[in-house]
């Protein structure tokens, strides 16, 4: 008997503040641990210690850190453009809060159910555009000016391949059948709906990474631009942007950029592992515990090829997303469907 | 139900008010932003999700970032620069006429007995259907349309950058 937490909460008041309790302690959890791996895989690639002094293994360095940004002074620079200026930092950071929400963590842990997920996700994603214009213009700083440019144009523009490989998935998975077999009894298969995408690999016994290997690799490649990893963080390339669209944001406000970007990871990840590697479905371990497991050695990846490859130049990013990216992946788009039509 | 409707509405006319107040060019189209998105939950309120997330996807993600690009990239020399008297009252005349049209057409209109339409009806494969049949011509004609919008800007921009684009070129 399936049950999501809402169904479980519903008709208590407490519903909406649990959850979203639930959420931001999960999700803060989440960016301290990431920050701190990220600075301990950094450092064993490169045959480092990493952060060793706070707690065992350093492991509680990152909180001394949230706690030193959260008890520094908000300064605001005279010459911003005030409004825009305060509501960019909450604006980054509410959707991709929201979005979180969104995922099947096994089939009964799903906080909201929703059968256009994967659109939601992808939408919420658009709005974190805004914020970020809004970070660089209302900063009224040439470098930020600069890195907000280059952040959008990267990001709307990967956003083509990233949405198109995601729709090769989607075709797969409403070819498999016009209905699906979940614990409410038969459905109509939508594949749109993340829990349905995850059911139709369990069901098929295969991860549709073996189906569509050309659409995983686009998406991975698409998904470190979004999310501005390197070798696409040419909106903040440091050397020569200082630090691209925050740079005018200190304290809390840069906290908030901050745990936008790591929580992003954690989305692309969560996406990945939903449309490529089987979501929840695993041995012996319950659920959640294989998605997270795969979310983070997604992220793991990420991360290594960050300490691996040098920083592309911005002609080059952008000549390979519409030259390279694009039409590969409407290629392959076609190609998932003329095997469907023929099948 | 209704509640939510509230805030939706609340949204979406706040941030209309924005739009068309705001004298700051950026500030008026973030405005319109959040209109959107609040139209976006009206569509949500009338059981609608997936027009509404369109909405969010298309006209937040897509085309209120496409005018603040354009904005961004043009060179604004005064921001808060205002139109002319005579430009502001053409334009207030041409809004005014296109809302009494729009209220007389909507306060004349035989609605019929509300009804709700089964999922199928308004669904994402039913949308596509209509796109490529029914609404076939309508469908090809905006397309031929925003192709010749990127055509003529790609023309506008070679014609600005062509001569010195060549003269370092052959300099190197």
């Amino acid at each position: 008997m399936p049950q999501t937490l809402t169904q479980l909460l519903d008709g208590s008041v407490l519903a909406m503040p649990i959850a979203a309790g639930l959420i931001m302690g999960m999700l803060t959890v989440n960016v301290l641990m990431l920050v701190w791996a990220e600075r301990k895989v950094s450092a064993w690639i490169q045959m480092r210690m990493g952060p060793t002094e706070v707690g065992p293994f350093g492991l509680l360095q990152t909180l001394a850190d949230m706690l030193k940004l959260i008890s520094k002074q908000l300064i605001t620079p005279s010459n911003v453009d005030k409004p825009l200026y305060h509501l960019a930092p909450l604006l980054a950071f509410a959707p991709v809060v929201a979005a979180v929400a969104l995922f099947p963590f096994s089939e009964s842990t799903i906080l909201v159910q929703n059968d256009y997920g994967l659109l939601f996700v992808f939408a919420f994603g658009g709005i974190a555009v805004i914020a970020i214009f809004m970070a660089g213009w209302g900063s009224n700083n040439k470098y930020a000016l600069l890195g907000a440019i280059r952040s959008v144009a990267q990001n709307i523009s990967y956003e083509v391949p990233l949405i198109l490989s995601a729709l090769s998935v989607v075709l797969v998975v409403n070819a498999m059948g016009p209905t699906l077999s979940s614990g409410d009894g038969v459905v109509a298969i939508n594949g749109l709906d993340l829990s349905h995408i995850v059911m139709t690999q369990d069901q098929q016994g295969i991860w549709f990474v073996v189906l569509q290997p050309i659409a995983a690799i686009i998406y991975f490649i698409s998904a470190l631009a979004e999310t501005n990893r390197a070798p696409f963080d040419i909106p903040e390339a440091e050397s020569e942007l200082v630090a691209g669209f925050h740079t005018e944001y200190s304290g809390m406000r840069f906290s908030l950029f901050f745990f936008a970007e790591y929580t992003n990871m954690l989305i692309v990840s969560m996406l990945a592992v939903v449309l490529f590697f089987g979501g929840w479905d695993g041995p012996v371990l319950p659920g959640p515990a294989w998605f997270f497991l795969k979310s983070y050695a997604v992220i793991f990846v990420m991360m290594w090829v960050r300490w691996t490859f040098p920083r592309l130049r911005f002609d080059q990013l952008m000549t390979f997303c519409w030259k390279v990216l694009i039409p590969l992946s409407i290629l392959n788009l076609l190609a998932t469907a003329f095997v469907i039509a023929v099948l | 139900m209704s509640l939510h409707f509230a805030i939706a509405a609340v949204v979406s006319l706040v941030g209309a008010l924005l739009a068309v107040t705001q004298a700051n060019i950026l500030h008026a189209v973030f405005g319109l932003a959040i209109a959107l998105v609040g139209v976006a939950g009206v569509f949500f309120t009338l059981d609608s999700p997936f027009v509404a997330i369109m909405e969010v996807l298309i006209y937040v993600g897509g085309i209120a970032v496409t005018m603040i690009f354009a904005v961004m990239l043009s060179s604004v020399s005064n921001p808060k620069e205002r139109e002319s008297a005579g430009r502001r009252l053409l334009a207030a005349l041409v809004a005014v006429a296109f809302f009494v049209g729009g209220a007389l057409v909507i306060a004349h209109a035989d609605f019929g007995p509300g009804k709700k339409l089964p999922p199928s009806a308004w669904g994402l494969e039913q949308v596509g259907r209509d796109l490529l049949g029914r609404f076939n011509l309508a469908f090809e004609t905006l397309s031929i349309v925003l192709l010749l919008a990127i055509v003529g800007a790609i023309v506008i921009v070679r014609k600005e950058s062509a001569m010195p684009a060549n003269a370092d070129e052959e300099a190197s």
